[in-house]
């Protein structure tokens, strides 16, 4: 009995109780003396552990947390260069192969055998499908 | 700054600007560092604990939607840190029980006050006692706020306040009088 009489004191202090609770609880605390100690010990600790006072964790901490965000963004551009800096390589050896593969296969050294591009003429030009309709 | 609302803040923090960032991390660093402080005490990693819920805030802010206040979600993983934070010590007390087991002892020779008392108690309760407690009791959120910032339900905050209230009462009964 006494137990839950000191379970619905407990409760009381946090939500709302029925009106039959509240008759309990009232002659519970009017009777029983042992109760009323433990109550009043309850109702002690509790406001022993509020919280009065405004905590920190000290000056400038908001400052600390903004130099960490900064030291974080410059840490990932770093990451993003250096994973990208593995296929800058890879790439750069893919084309050297490519500009080699074309000078051994033209046999002449000119900008259009390097790169692979074919000489356009004007008249090359002229000849592109979009013409071949308008003319009679 | 200090005049906007939260929400406008995320807004601007989210489009890159870190001072409205800092202005909420002014704003809410007194209830961080009161429930972070309360789960761990006073030590080293409290600070180290705050600093990590502001960084995984700035982290997941792009992903914030606004459907909890922000108050609530930092305190929301302000409790998640600092429960893993006292698992981890509870695995590292395990293997240096011997080295550490005097850092719980009361000395009679310098009796502590009742606050102290209090907060020696308080650091012995169960992880998940000792966060309704913070919550509840330390910060004086309500219980239905207790109960959504830990996922929890109503009965469960109501069940485990009382277990926390009984042992801390149970251990310091003597002081209480």
């Amino acid at each position: 009995m006494e137990n839950f009489s000191e379970d619905i004191f407990l409760k009381s202090l946090d939500v709302e109780l029925s009106l039959q609770q509240k008759t309990e609880l009232e002659n519970a605390l009017q009777n029983d003396r042992q109760l009323q100690k433990k109550a009043d010990q309850f109702v002690k600790l509790r406001t022993q552990l509020q919280r009065n006072e405004v905590d920190s964790f000290g000056p400038f901490f908001a400052e600390r947390i903004i130099n960490r965000i900064k030291s974080l963004k410059k840490e990932i551009d770093y990451q993003i260069f250096f994973f990208f800096k593995k296929y800058q390589l890879a790439v750069l050896g893919v084309i050297v192969a490519l500009v080699v593969l074309n000078i051994f296969s033209s046999d002449h050294l000119t900008l259009q055998s390097i790169f692979g591009f074919e000489e356009q003429q004007v008249e090359d030009l002229v000849t592109i499908d979009i013409y071949k309709d308008l003319t009679p | 700054m200090a005049e906007l609302k939260d929400e406008e803040l995320i807004t601007n923090a989210q489009q890159g600007d870190l001072t409205s960032f800092k202005t909420l991390v002014i704003r809410h660093e007194g209830k961080v560092a009161g429930v972070v402080r309360s789960m761990l005490g006073s030590t080293a990693e409290a600070e180290d604990i705050g600093q990590e819920v502001f960084i995984r805030f700035y982290e997941a802010l792009q992903k914030f939607r606004g459907e909890s206040a922000v108050g609530t979600y930092l305190i929301r993983i302000a409790i998640n840190l600092s429960l893993n934070e006292l698992k981890r010590r509870k695995r590292r007390f395990s293997i240096f029980a011997r080295e550490e087991e005097g850092q719980f002892e009361v000395d009679d020779n310098n009796p502590m006050d009742l606050k102290e008392m209090i907060n020696h108690e308080f650091n012995r309760l169960d992880v998940d006692f000792r966060a309704v407690a913070t919550l509840r009791l330390v910060e004086g959120y309500s219980t239905e706020e207790t109960a959504e910032i830990l996922g929890i339900p109503l009965g469960t905050v109501l069940s485990r306040l009382a277990r926390a209230q009984k042992k801390l009462r149970a251990g310091l009964e003597k002081h209480l009088n």
